[in-house]
């Protein structure tokens, strides 16, 4: 008999017998030491101070060639703009840009794109991009860099970013004139927020490939130049040309970020030009806090982690990230007429002209793509950052407790069989083939299959909302998704009640929950951290405290309230109601929960639509992951294992 | 007491000083040892690094290069090996022109300079081939080291270097006991009469370590464990425009003449720590003369005695009898004790 399989060999250890007795807290305490090791992440000795890696970079080597007529030509762009606004009030004046790139002497074309709504009987949008191709001169065109500018018609409900397109054909206009160009600069608007940027990025990658794409909601087209491997991105938000301050975001789609050397070269370069600059920069007004620095380091990593959690870039930058492209926006925020701050407006954009000079010839000396410094990381502050390594530990820490918890849970769980058999075998040394036969005779098909059957739920919230017979309804996408889900979570509600398991099988399906939950946090963790660790901050107590063995009456009615506010669609109301309590604070309660259920529908359907056309994973990963794992948790929570009930099965098993 | 202190240490240094004075040695052979005994001169000069941000290495090399012929190397005796063309480079803002400072003086990369081995063919293989004769058929004669046994050499080397290598093209290294294999090749196939080592790199003092090989004397710009600096940006351009320490060496050397009495021994210490940040390693134990009687124009430049002569001669065709007659008549030498100096001064600590 080989040595592993001997039952006269105990499996058991005194100290695993000892630590499963302790396993409760041992948890909790893993818990603790990852909760406190992310906040000591906001204090000085555990972050690292920000420098830049690569040194082709060479950033500010060069004194910024571009003088006070650009912003004269930005101010005059500005004025004609505004005019031609007034004719274009839900549309882009297309021809005017059009027109101005080719006075420059640019390369100009026009990018087509069409959006097929998938909800409410189908409905097609068509958009329209432009962009210009200054081309290197002495080289050939094999790498590009872009700068882009979103357009917002006069009737969009966003900020008004209309100086942004003059700024950025200011700058083209620039650099049309210079000779040291070895990147293609593309200079590019967009229309429609991110969707225009999505469809741009698309067609510039994948535009030329045959195949069928009848399947897509958005039809890319193709475009008629391009300008090689894009390397970098930088895009222009621009509220006004009298600049207070620049806040740069760097949250791309899934929570991806930019090369941490491209936001340093970003800050470094606007400290230069003596711009206000930094991540999540506020008003001057704001800044004034009084706030210790640990505080302020705690909220600036946390409100970094909230933004990156959902998965929606907060910029058209984040979409770049998908293409391996690094790129951040540099958003400008309007000075607020205060009365001794008086700058002249005949050079106020140049500051930031000079910036994006500065950091265009810095782009251009790259010599490969951005590769020497952190992609994983988190601000701390505009010049502290703290490094994967340094944070993955907190998460680590808070998942290891539900594999602690199941191999442990695993390698007692003969002790807890044994115990009522104890009395009824004398024979000690029956005991050895009893305990064996324990672990095999565990229902695992009926496990397995009602596992499945929780994914297939999960899965179907997937896909439903997608089917053709669902989307010709000419019902709102809103109501329809939010219907869906709602209808299998109830489904997941009720079906603990329905099925029953056999003997065994809580325990057995208690064990594979830990082993699916650790892995899939992990997984979703190492994608997206915040996510991931916002997730586990929430739910690792949960999972800790379900239990299939005997427990107090209002410990498991606890952990049973625990477990429903933890259902996914509650989570997600129980977010978009706090957040449209300070948004809405004039709201009555009864209103308050009305708008925010409303809200949250449409959350659901804007999640739905990111994944279908951004790629975004977030839906996804609620319904096929987070779903199915709450059914289990809610099946367990449910569990009441009365000690007769399994000790007339084992009666009837021996 | 600290008067007498160090007079007694004073003292202590000359006795143990004196058993290497050179007054020791016979007057005659100091003088022929000083004396200069090269035919002809030759400069190896190599940019090792590529990339635009390494644009001062090319800087670095190629006004070195403008010195050399200035004080009178031909073309056909230098060997330039440049990495990376940052002349035709498509960030340069002044195509087809390099500069070695912000005021644009002097393009360096004028219409006169002959690049031997250029882009990917400056290679350790082809350095190493190139010291020491071994390179392939068909190899130019452009791109051979031609030297004899009466040929000073200069080998300037500039680049990224490490403790023990310096780095060509970003992706090999030299290091420093191939540098000194190669040397010691050069010596034994009789390639050079004395060898003049520049390094200016990072740690450069570590590439000349391992030397054995007799008549090298080699000056390096920093130290093991210490980085050498660049000394200004040109703002115009964006990149650093040269290195401190060839920034210096450039100095002196442009102040040299042909026949300027400048020797090699001052040459040493153009750049000190105050300026160069970097402390200037010098190796002088394998040099058998005193760098300060050495004329710098002995490795700098292509500058032998000659006399001018308005009497007729007569040349005619030598008998073999002559030669035979000369040798049998020539009066034997005073035999003279030589005593060589340590290489390693650790005795005085003794």
């Amino acid at each position: 008999m080989g040595l592993l399989s001997d039952p006269s060999l105990s499996t058991h250890n005194k100290l695993v017998d000892n630590l499963a007795k302790h396993m409760r807290k041992l948890c909790y305490a893993f818990y603790t030491a990852g909760v406190v090791w992310f906040m000591c992440l906001a204090l000085p000795e555990f972050n690292h101070g920000t420098y830049l890696s690569e040194n082709a970079l060479s950033p500010g080597l060069v004194y910024p060639e571009i003088r006070i007529d650009a912003n004269r030509l930005a101010v005059q762009m500005l004025e004609e703009l505004q005019r031609e606004r007034k004719d274009h009030q839900a549309t882009t004046p297309h021809a005017w840009i059009l027109a101005k790139l080719n006075e420059f002497g640019l390369e100009t074309h026009t990018h087509n794109y069409t959006l097929r709504y998938p909800f409410g009987g189908g409905k097609e949008f068509h958009g329209k991009n432009i962009y210009g191709i200054l081309r290197a001169p002495r080289i050939g065109s094999t790498e590009g860099i872009v700068f882009s500018a979103p357009y917002r018609p006069p009737n969009s409900v966003h900020v008004d970013i209309t100086p942004s397109v003059p700024v950025l054909l200011a700058f083209a206009e620039f650099a049309r004139r210079k000779n040291y160009w070895a990147k293609d600069l593309i200079f590019l608007v967009t229309e429609q927020e991110q969707l225009g940027m999505q469809a741009w990025l698309e067609a510039y990658h994948d535009g030329d490939k045959e195949g069928d794409n009848s399947n897509s909601y958005l039809l890319a087209g193709n475009l008629p130049a391009r300008a090689g491997s894009l390397q970098a991105a930088l895009n222009i938000e621009v509220q006004d040309l009298e600049i207070d301050y620049i806040d740069v975001k760097i949250e791309g789609l899934n929570g991806k970020l930019p090369n941490l050397d491209m936001f340093n070269l970003v800050q470094r370069i606007m400290a230069r030009e003596g711009v206000t600059s930094g991540y999540k920069q506020t008003p001057r007004k704001k800044r004034r806090s009084n706030f210790s620095t640990y505080e302020q380091n705690l909220r600036q990593m946390l409100a970094m982690l909230s933004t990156q959690s959902s998965g929606v870039p907060n910029g058209n930058h984040g979409l770049f990230h998908r293409y391996r492209i690094d790129a951040l926006t540099i958003s400008a925020a309007k000075r607020v007429t205060n009365s001794n701050v008086k700058s002249n407006p005949s050079s106020a954009a140049v500051p930031l002209l000079k910036a994006i000079e500065g950091i265009a010839r810095s782009l251009n000396n790259l010599l490969e793509r951005f590769h020497q410094s952190f992609f994983f990381y988190v601000i701390v502050h505009n010049d502290r950052y703290i490094s994967i390594g340094d944070y993955m530990p907190a998460l680590v820490a808070l998942i290891a407790c539900s594999f602690l918890k199941a191999y442990l849970t695993w390698s007692t769980l003969d002790v807890i069989e044994r115990r009522p058999q104890q009395d009824g075998d004398v024979a000690e040394g029956y005991l050895g083939p009893a305990m064996q036969s324990m672990k095999l005779s565990l229902p695992y098909g009926v496990v397995l299959l009602y596992l499945a059957l929780a994914l297939f739920i999960g899965y179907v919230g997937n896909v439903l909302p997608l089917q053709k017979y669902f989307m010709e309804l000419p019902l709102g996408a809103g109501p329809l998704t939010g219907s869906i889900l709602v209808a299998l979570n109830l489904i997941g509600l009720v079906l603990p009640f329905v099925v029953v398991l056999p003997a065994g099988g809580l325990e057995l399906l208690h064990i594979s929950l830990l082993l699916i939950y650790g892995c899939a946090l992990i997984v979703i963790g190492l994608l997206n951290f915040s996510l991931g660790f916002f997730v586990a901050v929430l739910s690792v107590p949960m999972v800790v405290a379900l239990n299939t063995g005997k427990m107090n009456r209002t410990l498991r009615g606890l952990t049973r309230l625990w477990t429903l506010l933890l259902n996914p669609l509650v989570v997600i109301y129980t977010i978009i109601l706090i957040m449209s309590f300070y948004q809405f604070p004039e709201l009555t309660f009864q209103q308050l929960l009305l708008r925010a259920a409303s809200a949250a529908m449409d959350a659901v359907t804007f999640a739905l639509i990111d994944s279908v056309i951004y790629g975004n994973w977030l839906y996804f990963a609620i319904c096929t992951v987070f779903l199915p794992l709450w059914i289990i948790c809610w099946t367990l929570a449910l569990a009441k294992r009365s000690d007769n009930k399994i000790s007339q099965t084992k009666l009837k098993a021996n | 007491m600290l008067y007498k202190c160090l007079l007694l240490l004073l003292a202590i240094i000359q006795i143990s000083g004196a058993e290497h004075e050179t007054s020791v040695l016979p007057e005659a052979y100091v003088d022929a040892a000083q004396r200069s005994t090269h035919t002809n001169n030759w400069a190896v000069l190599v940019d090792a690094s590529r990339f635009w941000f390494n644009y001062r290495h090319v800087a670095n090399v190629l006004s070195i290069y403008r010195s050399v012929k200035r004080l009178g190397i031909p073309d056909s005796q230098i060997i330039l090996m440049i990495a990376d063309d940052m002349a035709c480079n498509a960030r340069n803002p002044r195509p087809g022109q390099v500069y070695n400072n912000a005021n644009q003086h002097i393009n360096v990369y004028g219409d006169d300079v002959e690049v031997d081995y250029r882009g990917y063919e400056v290679t350790v293989e082809n350095f190493v081939r190139l010291l020491t004769g071994r390179t392939q058929n068909g190899t130019a004669r452009s791109k051979k080291l031609l030297s004899d046994a009466g040929s000073n050499v200069l080998i300037y080397l500039t680049g990224h270097g490490g403790d023990g290598f310096l780095k060509f093209q970003d992706s090999e290294e030299i290091t420093s006991q191939e540098l000194a294999d190669g040397i010691q090749q050069m010596w034994e196939k009789k390639r050079y009469n004395e060898l003049f080592f520049m390094v200016d790199t990072c740690q450069a003092a570590s590439l000349y370590e391992k030397f054995t090989s007799p008549n090298v004397l080699a000056v390096a710009s920093s130290l093991v464990g210490e980085d050498s600096l660049s000394h200004h940006v040109d703002p115009s351009i964006g990149v650093y425009m040269i290195d401190r320490y060839t920034y210096y060496a450039l100095e002196f050397l442009e102040k040299v003449q042909p026949f300027s009495k400048r020797t090699i021994g001052e040459f040493l210490q153009v750049c000190p720590k105050r300026v160069c940040i970097s402390t200037v390693g010098v190796r002088k134990d394998l040099y058998r003369r005193d760098p300060h009687k050495v004329p710098i124009t002995d490795f700098f430049g292509a500058i032998r005695p000659t006399r001018v002569s308005t009497d007729r001669i007569n040349v005619t065709l030598a008998n073999e009898e002559d030669f035979v007659n000369e040798v049998a008549h020539v009066q034997p030498k005073k035999q003279f004790k030589i005593i060589i100096e340590p290489q390693f001064t650790a005795k005085i600590l003794k």
